[in-house]
């Protein structure tokens, strides 16, 4: 059976500069994703975390390798692939509703205006912003708005959700908050998600399996960890766990040490 | 003499010898009398005007008209030209004319006393009585009324003598026939002096002055540089001629732009009405009986319109009549002074067409022919303004000038009928004009462009 | 208590009014003798019969002038006398039409510029050379080919006010967050629905502001065609105005000008206040 998704040989470069050799990103990157997993990607700034979503996104092109999606390569962005991006990237003349109505749209555009209020209702409350719906982003705080973005990309039921570092810009509370409603949306929905964090306790809470990259130039896919926690962990209790220390331990140690030695070691 | 003389007399000069009389009293004499006009009724004075144009085109030489009337007599000769020139339907045809081809017609002015029988027409009637529909229209510039001319948006023009001339031959423009039918004014034209320069009116002195004149092809910019030639000044070395619209040259005769202009009234008026000039010397005191500026029409809206043609030519010939007599000058200011026309005061409108006047230096001053309303287009007129574009340069290399003369200044249909039934056309007629004390002989052209000293050949 | 507003408000009036005192005695008739006798002083102006030249009018002389088209806007006494509501209207219907045909060609071909790299360099240069263009230059080879005077003066308004919209458009598509584009590429968005719902919301204050920048143009080219080319037209009233040398209606047709740009500049500060989002 092959896995939902799939990649190969990954490898990213950039042109060097003035007849200097060649960038190395990122290199030989393989992994697999099964259908309804949480996966989180940690690495260091510069290891090329970011590209590697943009690719499984289409919006970039690697520079070797491929990538398959439920059998087919990827070659381009699609509505399959819903993203939520960092800085949320909502249109500021939308409304909260017309933001999320535009996705709802341009993935069914035969909808009658009623179904598509319907739809797009559904997703404010999922995201606790029942009130907000005729809000400009501008009127919004930084947390409602990523609230937002996430709605918009449930909201077109893409086959697998990119998130990159959705909640790196809100503070701990905040972002406490919305973790959990996230678990609570991907545990009802089972939806195949690719997370990027640097919050080691957040990887823990939300995925299934977590890719550790090393430390860039030439980064890799150095470890892939599967987590011991059982699936009805929440942030409250989770550390009370025995196991969450040592996978914590160990992604740190990871992050701390070896993430560096990796590419010397290898 | 006058349009409305006539020319089955052998005694009359039809050629205006205007500037050959050394007596006002001659000069009086050979001027329209207002009884001459009063007496015929306005159909009578058409049948004049065409049948003075068929004589002046079967004998271009008056000398020669005379002798043939002295020879045969006037019936005799009445029916020899009409043998030849259906006189009787060229009359009728001009005095009632055919069914208007066009009702409804622009005619472009500036907004100066020059263009009186053109304004006038409107206001007084002269072209409702004709069955036109004119809108006279108020146009910014010489060069914009050139313009509209020539892209149809007008379909007649007042405009100064020489344009028609350099429209014609393409000076300026692209060559586009032209005709003039009617001279609007003669006289009317002014030298104006800077208030401060009262004790400098021997032009001698005037090195280094700064003129304007309205347009380079105006009679305004050859009568001044004539003036200066005559004193010994040279117009292009001596002293600089600008180009500036009416308008701003009492605004920057007042600024000190300039010392001086020659400007058709009622600007000169309009200098000493706010005291910012004095009238130095009048135009008629140059040259008596000078033209300036014209009524125009492009050959092609003639031919394709012949009977509106004729219509608004009567209109016009009627309404310079009517101007022509003193009486009638204080009615025809108040009826183009206001702001639809020239827009300014009535006292100065009224001073320049009744000729009692403020001369800006305290005295009031009466010349009640400071403006003549004559509309003939001599030949002789067109030959003249031609030496003179020719002496400054204007126009280069030879100049067919009685041809020019003749296809410009006048047309007629009699002239071609003569050629085509085989009989010779002689030479333009020497018709002599007075310029400043010194005589003008339209026969021979290069001699007079030869005599200055003063030109730019 | 008087507000920041109010302050604001009475400052200008202050202003104003120390203005027009200073004009009042700076115009101030001096007293002259009449120096030349009873008959000829009948038929010179006021100033000249005490040997001065006539003056610039006092802001008394320019209020009367200003209430008398005021109070009469729509007469119309023949061909070239109408009152100056009716030139008015004429001259904002000429740059409403060449305003109105710029933005037309402006904003799509701004588009295409903004959106194409290859379209922006070879377009670029006749831009550059097209923009300094003053209009007066521009008016005698439009009199010249298009004939028609009315037509010309529509003419000379549009290619004189559509650089500021068609640079301000191309910038601001190809300004628009990047962001926001790779949104439509994940929700596979059609081209045309980008530019509609995207696009042109993203761009709209930089466009909006060249609109702006455009109709303020259109509004200075229009006083200045119609002086040259006459007719109709608040240009055409000051030219007419000084042929008279009446340097009071003159100041009033300038008040009118400096109003109506006023006016017309306000309304398109409404709409770009419409189109602006905060980020």
């Amino acid at each position: 059976m092959h896995n939902f998704l799939q990649v190969q040989g990954l490898r990213k470069t950039f042109p060097g500069l003035n007849g200097a050799e060649d960038l190395v990103v990122f290199d030989d990157v393989n992994f697999t994703i099964d259908r309804g997993e949480f996966v989180c990607i940690i690495g260091h700034s510069g290891c090329g975390k970011t590209t590697i979503l943009n690719v499984l996104a289409g919006l970039e092109v690697p520079t070797d390798g491929h990538s398959f999606i439920d059998g087919r390569e990827i070659s381009g962005p699609s509505l399959d692939r819903g993203v939520v991006f960092q800085a949320h990237a909502l249109m500021p003349w939308m409304t909260v509703r017309g933001n999320i109505a535009f996705a709802v749209r341009s993935k069914w555009p035969d909808w009658s205006r009623e179904k598509v209020d319907a739809h797009v209702q559904q997703y404010i409350d999922m995201v606790h912003l029942t009130g907000s719906e005729d809000k400009k982003p501008s009127q919004l705080s930084g947390g409602m708005k990523q609230r937002v973005g996430i709605a918009r990309a449930f909201a077109i039921q893409p086959k697998m959700l990119l998130l990159d570092e959705p909640f790196g810009a809100l503070d701990a509370l905040t972002r406490g908050n919305i973790q959990d409603e996230l678990v609570t949306i991907v545990r009802g929905t089972q939806q195949t998600v690719f997370m990027i964090t640097h919050d080691v306790d957040e990887a823990i809470l939300l995925s299934d399996k977590i890719f550790l990259m090393s430390n860039g130039p030439r980064a890799v896919l150095a470890e892939i960890v599967t987590n011991p926690l059982p699936k009805d962990r929440t942030r409250a209790t989770m550390h009370h766990d025995p196991k969450f220390y040592e996978v914590r331990n160990h992604l740190i140690d990871f992050l701390v040490h070896r993430s560096k030695t990796y590419a010397a070691a290898a | 003499m006058s349009i409305f003389s006539n020319p089955f007399d052998s005694k009359l000069r039809l050629r205006c010898s205007c500037g050959q009389h050394v007596s006002a009293a001659e000069h009086e004499a050979s001027q329209i009398s207002s009884s001459e006009l009063s007496d015929r009724s306005s159909e009578a004075l058409n049948a004049r005007v065409v049948e003075q144009a068929v004589m002046r085109a079967v004998f271009p030489q008056d000398d020669m008209r005379r002798r043939f009337l002295q020879a045969v007599g006037a019936p005799a000769a009445l029916a020899a030209v009409s043998a030849i020139f259906p006189m009787a339907f060229a009359k009728e045809a001009f005095a009632q004319g055919g069914k208007l081809e066009k009702t409804n017609l622009k005619v472009g002015f500036i907004p100066i006393t020059c263009a009186t029988p053109i304004i006038m027409a409107d206001p007084m009637g002269f072209y409702k009585k004709q069955g036109l529909n004119v809108e006279v229209v108020k146009t910014a510039g010489w060069a914009v009324v050139r313009d509209k001319a020539l892209n149809k948006e007008y379909d007649a023009a007042h405009m100064l003598s020489p344009m028609p001339l350099a429209i014609s031959m393409g000076a300026g423009a692209s060559p586009t026939p032209y005709t003039v039918p009617a001279i609007e004014n003669i006289n009317g034209q002014a030298i104006t002096l800077a208030v401060k320069h009262k004790g400098k009116r021997n032009p001698k002195d005037w090195k280094g002055f700064k003129f304007a004149v309205p347009f380079d092809y105006s009679m305004h910019n050859y009568l001044l540089r004539y003036y200066l030639a005559e004193n010994g000044i040279d117009p292009d070395r001596d002293v600089q001629i600008r180009v500036v619209p009416p308008p701003e040259m009492v605004a920057n005769l007042r600024a000190d732009n300039i010392d001086g202009f020659l400007a058709p009234d009622p600007v000169n008026q309009r200098a000493v009405y706010d005291g910012v000039g004095f009238i130095h010397i009048l135009s008629k005191e140059l040259w008596d009986g000078h033209p300036c500026c014209a009524f125009a029409a492009s050959k092609e809206f003639m031919t394709a319109n012949p009977n509106t043609y004729s219509a608004l030519l009567r209109a016009i010939v009627e309404a310079t009549a009517y101007a022509q007599k003193a009486e009638n000058r204080k009615e025809i200011a108040a009826a183009i002074h206001t702001p639809n026309y020239l827009n300014q005061p009535l006292t100065v409108v009224e001073q320049v067409l009744t000729g009692t006047y403020a001369d800006g230096l305290g005295n009031v001053k009466k010349v009640p022919d400071r403006i003549g309303f004559d509309p003939m287009p001599w030949e002789s007129f067109a030959v003249w303004i031609m030496t003179q574009m020719q002496r400054w340069g204007q126009v280069k290399g030879d100049v067919d000038y009685q041809k020019i003369a003749q296809e410009v200044f006048l047309t007629t249909d009699a002239r071609r009928a003569m050629e085509q039934a085989g009989l010779a056309v002689p030479a333009a007629g020497s018709k002599k004009i007075v310029v400043m004390g010194k005589v003008f002989d339209a026969n021979k052209p290069k001699e007079y462009l030869n005599s200055f000293a003063i030109k730019r050949v | 208590m008087v507000n920041e507003r109010g302050r604001a408000v009475i400052l200008s009036v202050l202003i104003f009014a120390i203005f027009v005192m200073f004009w009042q005695i700076a115009t101030m008739p001096t007293q002259g003798a009449q120096i030349v006798d009873e008959e000829y002083a009948k038929l010179v102006g006021a100033a000249a019969a005490t040997g001065q030249k006539s003056t610039f009018p006092g802001p008394l002389d320019v209020g009367a002038k200003l209430v008398e088209h005021l109070s009469d806007p729509f007469y119309d006494r023949g061909a070239n006398d109408k009152g100056i509501g009716i030139q008015l209207a004429w001259s904002v219907s000429r740059v409403a039409l060449g305003f109105g045909l710029a933005a037309l060609v402006a904003i799509p071909l701004g588009f295409l510029i903004g959106m194409s790299r290859l379209f922006f360099q070879a377009l670029d240069p006749f831009i550059q050379v097209l923009k300094p263009i003053s209009p007066l230059a521009w008016m005698p080879l439009a009199l010249f080919t298009l004939k028609d005077s009315n037509v010309s003066a529509v003419f000379v308004i549009f290619i004189c006010s559509i650089w500021p919209m068609l640079i301000n458009t191309a910038f601001g598509v190809a300004s628009v967050r990047k962001e926001w584009i790779d949104v439509t590429r994940t929700l596979e968005v059609s081209p045309l629905r980008k530019a509609w719902f995207v696009i042109l919301p993203a761009a709209a204050p930089t466009i909006m502001t060249g609109m702006r920048i455009s109709i303020g143009i259109a509004w200075l080219v229009i006083v200045a065609a119609e002086m040259l080319v006459g007719g109709t037209g608040i240009g055409y009233f000051v030219w007419n105005e000084w042929n008279n040398l009446s340097i009071a209606n003159i100041l009033v047709a300038v008040l009118m000008i400096g109003l109506i740009g006023m006016l017309l500049d306000m309304c398109f500060a409404r709409l770009q206040k419409a189109v602006t989002y905060r980020d």
